[in-house]
């Protein structure tokens, strides 16, 4: 005998197969949309989307370094502004070392005791900017380059720093420099500021009368390679502030990239997962419903 | 024959041909859930009787009779079947492969080997904001823990994808097996084939069973049947003579996966075992051989950094990488962090006596993630590659379960049981038993009139 029609003979084994075919069609669409709507993850598995798996890795590469830049950035500004404070200090103990100098030539070589006051008072000055030079940052001395030694200065005040640059890496084309060598901003060795005012307080003590308004220069001088030292460190910072600026807007792109990516469109998903409810819901009910048919049920 | 016993001899075959028939559909109902059954059918035919002295020329009055119990296969729909199914076991197989092999490689993931690695550069990059101080140890021994967890990772990867291929060599050489049993079997069956045939005794049951066989051969190593004349089967897998009437050939399989019937080396092309030797020969080595160029990779950019630079004491880097065996080329399966010490670490380009806190080494380290030729973007690559490999093996499999579902319908609806039609076919049948149960109570009553009339007289 041959097939009643051109179309199928719905068999017994045929109406099963395809009754348990679209049961498990429907109930498996169910499942994947219950996975994605609870983990709220569009790809649970790169064969979900292969490219979407290798985009989501190289951004989650990308946010990764982002993160490590902003870290770089922070690291960076926390050393800058040490560094910054020390500067102005210094400025300021230049400046007071200054107005003493500038006492004691009005004063004129009379007065050996109020000379010798002053000597002291730079004396000071001179050791104060001596511990502003070895200011340190995290145990490491903001103006010793990359030396190992706590200290840029010695006691003498003697650089023994090195002249290794320190840099930060802010973005993924630029780094900067977060340090300054001790020789630039205080003067070379010989020529440098302890010296300078060793020699100042050193000249009141013993011959006070041969200080002469060219010191006055000297000390400007100094503070001018201060303050320009400072304001190149400034651009620095200015420089990291813009970066850290880009890391939050890039990071926020970047998350919002990932998310389009990675994550399910949760709204969409609640509309597909309750219309494949349905569909489970409709291919349960039409097995249960057609499957009891069969010409026996209209014999008596 | 126009006698009233003759034409009472008729309607006794009438009533025997329709509870024969009805004793085919009961078979038909009881097995309409067996596996690998055919539809039968009873094939009945009008039988001559002797010719009489009133009709000479038409002595075709001698009932029914049962010819044959036909059996409602369709040859080609069969074979046609069979090649589907084998195309079909074949991307099955893959795909289960595939989506196994994928389960290595939870990716995208904040916490897989992607999110490890970019650990590793980011450890670099806090090694070279701190490369000395009371907390610089502890920065340098996370990038040392750090990296040891991706190697560790490597290593779980690279003995995972290990595991997977041998368990599908094991699972090869159980299909090995099942076919030389199927084989055997098979050519025992052909034998009792050919003496049904010959006598002329119902065999469907045995061709029932030959089909079966044939099934499962041609899903397994998509092997070819040809049917022969007296209802046996020839076999053959990639030219290969696998059964021949009552002999069947041995199939093997060596250390390569080569596959060989009888001792001649075949090549597969479709059902489970040809993908089986093809994720063994293929797919598998190849990733195997991306995740251990990946490792090695991931230890040249590292060993080389450390080269390249000076260590927290200011000696040259040493390398931070090498193989757990301590010799030999690193792969997946054998990296390891080798460097313990965690002022070993060359974070520093420049040497100096006693050591520098320079971390401009380790900052241009930081930077090797997001090079094109990094370990990172190798690793995305396999990533990538394994997901296109199993999502394409799932969109074959779907349409080749459509094909062959396709083709099952069109073969159940030829072979299969339905229950209307059996249900009307005993209708058919029962009514048949009805009329010939009639004529035979006419006879009857014509029989008796003749007896009472002759009694009378």
């Amino acid at each position: 005998m041959t097939s009643m029609s051109s179309l199928f003979n719905v068999t017994v084994a045929n109406g099963n197969a395809n009754s348990i075919a679209n049961i498990s069609i429907a109930s498996n669409r169910l499942a994947a949309l219950q996975n994605e709507m609870s983990s709220g993850q569009a790809i649970s598995k790169p064969s979900d989307n292969p490219d979407g798996t290798v985009q989501a890795m190289a951004l989650q590469g990308q946010l990764a370094r982002n993160t490590q830049y902003a870290t770089n950035s922070s690291d960076a500004m926390a050393r800058l502004s040490t560094a910054d404070t020390a500067f102005s200090q210094s400025v300021t103990v230049l400046q007071q070392a200054r107005t003493l100098v500038v006492q004691a030539l009005n004063t004129g070589a009379g007065d050996a005791s109020s000379a010798s006051a002053i000597a002291a008072q730079i004396s000071g000055l001179r050791n104060t900017l001596l511990s502003l030079a070895n200011t340190s940052y995290n145990g490491r001395p903001v103006f010793g380059g990359t030396t190992a030694s706590g200290t840029a200065y010695d006691a003498a005040g003697n650089y023994v720093g090195d002249t290794g640059t320190v840099s930060r890496q802010i973005s993924s084309q630029s780094t900067v420099s977060v340090s300054s060598v001790g020789t630039s901003v205080f003067g070379a060795a010989g020529s440098d500021v302890f010296t300078m005012l060793a020699n100042i307080a050193n000249t009141l003590q013993t011959n006070p009368s041969a200080l002469n308004s060219s010191t006055l220069g000297q000390i400007d001088g100094a503070i001018s390679t201060v303050s320009a030292a400072q304001s190149k460190e400034a651009a620095s910072y200015t420089q990291v502030q813009a970066a850290q600026t880009t890391q939050v807007s890039t990071g926020t792109a970047l998350q919002t990239q990932l998310s389009g990516i990675e994550q399910a469109d949760l709204a969409t998903v609640a509309i597909q997962l309750s219309s494949a409810n349905l569909s489970y819901q409709a291919a349960l009910q039409t097995t249960a419903s057609i499957r009891q048919m069969s010409l026996l049920n209209f014999l008596q | 024959m126009t006698n009233l016993s003759g034409t009472l001899n008729q309607s006794i075959t009438g009533l025997r041909a329709a509870q024969y028939a009805l004793s085919v559909v009961s078979q038909n109902i009881a097995n309409a859930n067996t596996p690998g059954y055919t539809k039968e059918s009873a094939n009945l035919e009008e039988v001559s009787g002797p010719s009489t002295g009133l009709y000479t020329g038409h002595g075709s009055l001698g009932g029914v009779r049962v010819a044959s119990t036909g059996r409602n296969d369709d040859p080609v729909l069969d074979a046609r079947l069979r090649t589907t199914q084998a195309d079909s076991s074949m991307a099955d197989t893959t795909a289960s492969q595939l989506a196994s092999v994928e389960t290595l490689f939870p990716e995208p993931s904040s916490s897989g080997l992607g999110a490890q690695l970019n650990a590793v550069w980011n450890d670099w990059g806090n090694v070279s904001n701190n490369p000395g101080g009371s907390s610089s140890t502890a920065v340098r021994q996370t990038l040392l823990s750090d990296t040891a967890t991706a190697a560790g990772t490597l290593n779980t990867m690279s003995s995972n994808l290990t595991q997977v291929a041998s368990t599908t060599s094991q699972e090869l050489a159980a299909n090995v097996t099942t076919m030389n049993t199927d084989a055997t079997d098979l050519a025992k069956l052909n034998g009792q084939i050919g003496i049904a045939t010959a006598t002329g005794a119902n065999a469907n049951s045995l061709l029932d069973q030959r089909d079966s066989l044939l099934s499962n051969l041609s899903s397994l190593a998509g092997a070819v049947a040809t049917i022969n004349a007296n209802g046996s089967a020839t076999v053959l897998v990639n030219g290969q003579t696998l059964v021949s009437s009552t002999t069947s050939n041995a199939v093997s399989v060596n250390s390569t996966n080569q596959i060989s019937v009888g001792g001649t080396a075949v090549t597969l092309s479709t059902g489970s075992m040809a993908a089986q030797v093809s994720a063994l020969n293929t797919t598998i080595p190849g990733f195997q051989s991306q995740l251990d160029s990946m490792a090695a990779a991931l230890a040249s950019t590292l060993n080389n950094a450390q080269a390249n630079g000076f260590d927290q004491n200011g000696n040259a880097g040493t390398a931070m990488i090498g193989p757990s065996s301590g010799s030999g080329p690193v792969t997946a399966a054998n990296i390891s962090v080798i460097l313990t010490n965690p002022a070993g670490i060359a974070a520093a380009a420049t040497q100096t006596t006693g050591g520098n806190l320079d971390g401009s080494n380790a900052l241009a380290v930081s930077n090797t993630g997001t090079s094109a030729t990094s370990p990172d973007s190798m690793y995305a690559t396999l990533v990538g590659a394994v997901g296109t490999a199993s999502a394409s093996a799932q969109q074959r499999k779907t349409n080749q379960d459509a094909v062959n579902s396709a083709v099952l319908q069109q073969q159940q609806s030829i072979s299969g049981v339905n229950y209307d039609q059996e249900v009307s076919d005993m209708m058919t049948y029962q009514q048949a038993y009805n009329a010939s149960a009639k004529v035979l109570t006419t006879i009857d009553s014509l029989l008796d009139t003749l007896i009472n009339l002759v009694g009378n007289s």
